[in-house]
């Protein structure tokens, strides 16, 4: 199993949320995140006052799949979220070690 | 709804003979357990008592049980340890989860600082088992105790009270009501119970206590309807078992939120009747603190006398003859963030004349706008609705009282929610530790009193139109309108925020903040900064009001980046955008055509900023400047002046106004300059007169009309008149601010931009004017605005027609920076 943690811009969140569902993953967990990578921050300066804008608003999308899944979720993620400017966000893949459904303590693959 | 009330009769009859048995079963197996594990191993005397619930006999079906036992001395204590968790162990088993506590009846009369719960626990103490003497000697020492800590026990439990009551925003309106611990539960009827039984003089909250007895059977019965359902000490009313409590209750003759308006009103009375009771127990501490606290007395006027942080009126017949007169106590609690008196209150509460004549003929807007421009308006607020006179002036605020509309984010009903939203207003103007950002716009904010109505409204909708409850709302604010006889500025701002109250979250999630053609999308929405200013402070405020921790620093970034989208869109198009002929002749449809050629060439903003009697009055007198070729005239507007002056076009036009008035010691707050396609400037100037000199003297406006003509016309040179001029009192050294010019030849196809905030003086909008025009540069369009002693200048200008080259605009940056820096 792997686990697939997408760092996204906000508004892209419906057209990955889509394409998710339309090849069939519907279990995400979603959160507000603020951070920076290439993109970095920047000085903005607002009626003389100076503001710090390091952490850009981005939405974590998480999911948890098959390995046989994860080329599939990551392009469909990736091709959702692209629009080829910097601050598109990026892709981490991470193996999974165990899943157990709590409910009924069905693990692996049996419990995504 | 008293059908509502009826239909849980049966309910309510079952639940208190539930206590009484419970409560009866849980003696029975105390007192044999402890009869076959206590008595044989204990050879010193000791009783098991009841405390807390257990000892008022209020067990709810899935309650703990709180157990003191007594022995007589020390030596009893330690004796106890063995037998006792034999006996516990046995109660366990026995399904009561119990908590005990061993003690001497000398520890129970000593006061212990550190855990104030045992005094206020052993005030419900009652015999189950054991040694009846022992127990007898303790409840005939207790009394004394308590008399004597009286003040101390009564002040803490108010202030366990009031951290209580906060935990939970200080409302009753919750979506899912904790219905033990948030105000208006079972905690404050516990807190009136306990304050009878401390107080000496128990008349008043016995009084407030036998008050709720209703409330206190209903509240009994839906939480051993929530023990019962959840099989366990749940005390939590969530949308699951409000379905299952309605059903039950009203026999599925109605609607969950309709049930909930039962419970909100039961819980409504309780909470009353525990500010009240907290009121009456303040006004009896002689504590050294509460008596500094009173300072505020000196607030108190011929009609309202402060006492202890409330207001008590001093002549009701007078205060509550008129609604004009009853708002303004509201506007007096408002002004100085004062709850009312409970009499004060009841007095209003129980005027059903007040209330009708409220309907039927509501204070004028004036009173209102003097109310909603107060510091503590929601405060006001809540009191209005609770005394009935908000849903008396607005009935459509009767829509949303008490109304749930379920929704996960959402914590409180929607008229709670609505006032929760001007208390952010309320909040971003009283504190510090908010967002610096969102109170520099609130800063900027002339109107406070238009948004905060929007506020109150924005949301009326839900209770009307509960599929479209934006068309709702606007509904009901257009009824409002008429009612409070709103102006039409004022019109036209509500119900662009209410149309438009929602736009902001949808852009913040759903476009592209850095694709210019967001910018573009808001623009095409909004029209104005000002608009765009309010939109967003509605927006933050909306947000903020869903729950405590709506408003994420996430969110907070992500509004903050549409606004910035929208004004620096909205800034570009300033100069581009104008009234064409089109726009023109659809305002001038119905007045003169000569009206329309005025507006042609103005910025579109012209006509979204000002009012078709406005446009007149510049329409005339640009026929005066037609005729004598200037035209100047100043008003006075809520305590500032306002020169418009129109003239042809001409080199250094504005600096020739800014200079007369400063020459005369006006202080400039605001400006606004731009021109139409015929070669006519209209300057807009609003200015204070900090010398008082234009309101003592009433030919002074026109001889300063006179000048400023004069000054136009160039028979008189601004260089002279500054001569003469006096020196006016200057910020003081410590609020120096040091000036930041940029300058932007992107905003615009045409115009460089000039953005300029540094330390307001006399003049320095003169020098700054003078110093561009001395480059030979043309100031296009300008506004001007003014916070404290912070310049805010905005100038769009050119040269020869044309952008400035960088050479030219950094030597003219290096000036204005010279002329504006701070002595």
């Amino acid at each position: 199993m792997k686990k697939i943690e997408a760092i996204i811009q906000p508004y892209k969140l419906d057209e990955v949320r889509d394409a998710l569902k339309n090849i069939g993953v519907d279990g995400l967990t979603i959160s507000e995140v603020r951070g920076h990578g290439r993109q970095k921050g920047h000085k903005e300066v607002y009626r003389g006052m100076e503001y710090e804008v390091d952490l850009l608003p981005k939405i974590k999308l998480e999911t948890v799949v098959p390995d046989a899944r994860k080329d599939e979720v990551t392009r469909a993620i990736s091709a959702a979220a692209r629009t080829g400017k910097i601050g598109d966000g990026k892709i981490f893949v991470f193996d999974v070690a165990e899943a157990i459904r709590i409910r009924n303590d069905d693990s692996g693959e049996l419990a995504l | 709804m008293a059908d509502a009330d009826a239909g849980g009769e049966g309910l309510l009859a079952e639940a208190a003979a539930a206590l009484v048995e419970r409560t009866r079963l849980v003696d029975r197996a105390v007192a044999d357990a402890a009869a076959k594990y206590l008595t044989p191993q204990l050879a010193l005397p000791f009783a098991i008592c009841a405390v807390g619930g257990y000892g008022r006999s209020e067990l709810f079906p899935q309650s703990d049980i709180d157990l003191l036992v007594l022995t007589e001395t020390e030596a009893g204590v330690a004796a106890m340890k063995e037998p006792l968790s034999q006996f516990l162990r046995v109660i366990w088993d026995g399904g009561l989860r119990a908590s005990q506590s061993v003690r001497t009846t000398g520890e129970c009369c000593r006061l212990h600082e550190q855990n104030i719960e045992l005094h206020i626990s052993l005030l419900d103490l009652r015999f189950v088992y054991g040694d009846a003497r022992l127990f007898e000697r303790l409840a005939a020492a207790l009394p004394a105790f308590y008399q004597k800590q009286e003040a101390r026990l009564t002040r803490e439990l108010a202030e366990m009270a009031g951290k209580r009551h906060a935990k939970f925003n200080n409302t009753v309106y919750h979506l899912e009501p904790n219905i033990k611990d948030a105000p208006g539960g079972f905690r404050d009827i516990h807190l009136l119970h306990w304050l009878a039984l401390l107080a000496q003089d128990k008349g008043r909250i016995r009084e407030a206590l036998d008050a709720i007895e209703g409330p206190r059977k209903f509240l009994t019965a839906v939480r051993c309807f929530l023990h019962r359902q959840s099989q366990r000490d749940n005390n939590l009313l969530g949308f699951e078992l409000q379905d299952k409590i309605t059903a039950f209750w009203l026999d599925g003759k109605a609607e969950p939120a309709e049930w909930m308006r039962l419970y909100y009103r039961h819980a409504r009375q309780v909470f009353q009747a525990a500010l009240r009771a907290l009121e009456f127990a303040e006004l009896r501490d002689p504590s050294i603190a509460r008596q500094f606290r009173d300072w505020r007395e000196r607030l108190s006027s011929s009609e309202f006398t402060v006492s202890h942080e409330r207001i008590f009126l001093r002549n009701p017949a007078n205060t509550l003859s008129t609604p004009a007169n009853a708002l303004a106590l509201f506007t007096f609690a408002a002004r100085h963030g004062m709850q009312l008196s409970w009499d004060a209150q009841r007095r209003i509460t129980a005027d059903g004349n007040l209330a009708a004549q409220f309907q039927s003929k509501p204070p004028p807007w004036s009173a209102w706008r003097e109310l909603f421009s107060q510091p503590h308006v929601a405060l006001a607020l809540r009191q209005m609705q609770e005394t009935g006179l908000l849903g008396a002036a607005i009935p459509h605020w009767h829509s949303v009282e008490c109304l749930v509309v379920r929704d996960f984010y959402h914590r409180y009903t929607v008229d709670e929610h609505s006032i929760v939203a001007v208390e952010v207003i309320d909040q971003l103007g009283l504190k510090q530790d908010v967002s610096v950002r969102f109170r520099e716009l609130l800063l900027q904010e002339e109107d406070r009193a238009t948004l905060r109505l929007a506020l109150l409204l924005h949301d009326v909708g839900k209770g009307t139109r509960p599929g479209d409850h934006v068309t709702g709302s606007l509904e009901a604010a257009a009824d409002v309108f008429e009612r409070l006889d709103v102006p039409p500025e004022n019109r036209q701002t509500i119900k662009f925020l209410i149309a438009h109250h929602l736009d902001l979250s949808s852009v913040m999630t759903g476009r592209d903040l850095d694709d210019p053609a967001t910018g573009r999308f808001l623009t095409s929405r909004i029209p104005t900064q000002e608009d765009l200013r309010r939109l967003a402070l509605l927006t933050y405020a909306d947000i903020s009001a869903v729950n405590p921790t709506a408003m994420t620093p996430w969110r907070l970034e992500q509004l903050w980046r549409v606004y910035s989208s929208g004004q620096e869109q909205l800034t570009r198009e300033l100069i581009a955008n104008r009234i064409d002929r089109e726009q023109g002749a659809t305002v001038a449809a119905n007045e003169s055509p000569e009206l329309a050629l005025f507006l042609q060439g103005f910025p579109t903003r012209y006509l979204r900023t000002h009012t078709l009697a406005q446009v007149r009055r510049h329409f005339e007198l640009d026929q005066k400047r037609q005729r004598e070729g200037v035209a100047v005239s100043i008003t006075q507007e809520a305590g500032t002046f306002l020169l418009t002056a129109l003239a042809s076009d001409q080199a250094g036009l504005f600096a020739k106004l800014c200079g007369a008035l400063a020459c005369k010691g006006m202080n400039i707050l605001k400006a606004e300059a731009s021109s139409n396609s015929h070669g006519c400037v209209l300057d807009l100037i609003r200015f204070s007169d900090p010398m008082r000199n234009l309101e003592l003297n009433t030919d002074e406006v026109r001889r300063l009309e006179w000048t400023v003509e004069c000054v136009l016309r160039d028979s008189l040179s601004v260089a002279d008149l500054i001569k003469q001029r006096r020196s006016a009192p200057r910020p003081s050294s410590g609020s120096k601010i040091m000036p930041s010019v940029r300058f932007n030849n992107e905003a615009s196809d045409d115009c460089t931009l000039i953005d300029f905030v540094g330390e307001d003086r006399p003049g320095l909008l003169y020098d700054m004017t003078s110093a561009i025009s001395a480059v030979g540069c043309n100031i296009e369009l300008v506004l001007v605005d003014t916070e404290a002693h912070k310049a805010i200048d905005v100038f769009y200008i050119t040269r020869e027609g044309g952008k400035l080259d960088e050479e030219l605009a950094q030597s003219l940056l290096e000036e204005l920076k010279r002329v504006a820096m701070p002595v």
